[in-house]
């Protein structure tokens, strides 16, 4: 037991450097992802509440097929397609490419259900006061839904950052892809990816602890 | 140009028949441990609650395809001869289940205390409690977050690939290495995804609509 917790010690210590290497690759993936994310969901919001049906159909219907297929898929279709096209950009870009268009599908559904939420009668009490409809939004309505969006914007982060071990599926040496190198390559085993593991925790629990942070902060100053 | 869909397309369906048996399987399995552990995590013994929340904690906090890595090189190292489908099945189980087992407790949860307080001065037992007044409430707050629980589920089965499982993603990726046909077969995998897990969403919106109606 002690010899296995001995050698099990070494191989970790020998491999450190290279995870540690991989799980900064893993922040820059999520670090790129997430804020193009929060835009291109932004970016759909208006066309998808648009009330003229020839603008929020086919919006939908992408939000849609990207929401009820895996993401994998769509890293593979970017990946593999883009050079049938005679684009060739790099792995890295592909992998946040993905991400950042499925979460941003999946974003636009909370930034919409909290605007919905916030309700058509502080909108119709804005108006009558004589706001005007930008005023109204950004005054009434935005600051109201921002509270809302909160909670749910914080699982789709961490939900984001899990996924940016997908990645790895087309050759980015982030976390994952190291952990499966070092398994192949020494005589290691499952420990690494019990460290792996460890690691993505400590991401996505500084995540939580953040947003929750953030939360708490907002919510007292209202 | 769409011919190498349909030429390929019965190898894609018997792809897309192993994923879903995968996904039944996986759902199926995880949703019952899910279930029993969220009901166990609103018990009363401290121990079963804490290594419960742990559980929890942990699962939700990594991603599914390191658990499958993990289900992966952890059954070899224990001695355990296993093939590939039963790794990632009963690392997705494992994971399913953490997620199923938070919906189910805070479900629980979110019944008023005052009904278990008249439960109790009526002279209902725990069981009875339990199996009477929270279950049937605490089940209709449930389900729409358990069937996008299971929709999630079955997409993840795809990450299968990576670890080495044939299912419908792997069969894409064999169709396009030998034809090059990366947009006409992706696209197209990405519609047998879309028809099996469009209904489940479209299932939870309306089971959601139900109960905004209801309240």
């Amino acid at each position: 037991m002690t010899d296995y917790l001995a050698q099990t010690a070494v191989l970790l210590g020998s491999l450190w450097p290279k995870l540690v290497d991989g799980f900064l690759i893993t922040v820059a993936i999520a670090a790129a992802a997430a804020p193009l994310a929060l835009v291109f969901g932004l970016v759909l919001l208006a066309p998808r509440m648009d009330a003229r049906a020839f603008i929020s159909g086919p919006t939908v219907a992408f939000i849609e097929l990207m929401r009820n297929t895996p993401l994998l898929v769509q890293i593979y279709l970017i990946y593999f397609g883009l050079p049938v096209l005679g684009l060739y950009p790099s792995e890295f870009a592909c992998g946040v490419a993905g991400i950042a268009l499925q979460h941003g599908a999946f974003l636009v559904e909370t930034y919409r259900g909290a605007i919905e939420s916030v309700g058509a009668r502080q909108w119709d009490a804005a108006r009558a006061i004589g706001m005007g409809r930008f005023t109204a939004f950004r005054t009434v309505i935005m600051p109201q839904a921002l509270i809302k969006i909160l909670g749910p914007l914080g699982n789709q982060l961490i939900v984001l950052a899990k996924d940016t071990s997908l990645v790895s599926a087309i050759g980015v040496m982030e976390l994952t892809m190291t952990g499966k190198l070092a398994i192949e390559r020494s005589a290691a085993s499952a420990e690494v990816f019990v460290t792996i593991a460890l690691f993505y925790l400590a991401m996505t629990t500084a995540i939580g602890g953040a947003m929750r942070l953030i939360e708490y902060r907002v919510a007292g100053r209202s | 140009m769409v011919n190498v869909l349909v030429t390929n397309l019965p190898y894609l369906l018997r792809g897309a028949l192993v994923t879903l048996w995968l996904a039944v399987i996986v759902v199926t399995v995880g949703t019952l441990l899910g279930t029993g552990l969220g009901v166990l995590a609103t018990g009363r013994s401290r121990i079963l609650r804490m290594a419960i929340t742990v559980y929890i904690f942990v699962l939700r906090g990594i991603p599914v395809l390191v658990v499958m890595f993990l289900g992966y090189y952890a059954f070899p190292a224990l001695g355990v001869r296993v093939n590939a489908y039963v790794a990632v099945g009963v690392a997705q189980i494992v994971y399913v289940g953490a997620f199923t087992a938070e919906i189910v407790r805070s479900a629980i949860l979110s019944v008023h205390p005052g009904q278990v307080a008249a439960a109790k001065s009526l002279g209902m037992r725990r069981a009875a409690i339990l199996r009477e007044v929270l279950l049937p409430q605490a089940t209709r707050i449930a389900i729409p977050p358990l069937v996008n629980n299971a929709l999630t589920a079955v997409k993840q089965t795809s990450y299968a690939s990576v670890v080495g499982a044939w299912e419908l993603t792997y069969a894409a990726r064999e169709i396009v290495e030998r034809t090059l046909a990366s947009f006409q077969i992706f696209l197209g995998v990405m519609a047998i995804y879309f028809i099996i897990c469009y209904p489940l969403a479209l299932l939870a919106r309306w089971y959601e609509k139900r109960l905004a109606v209801s309240h």
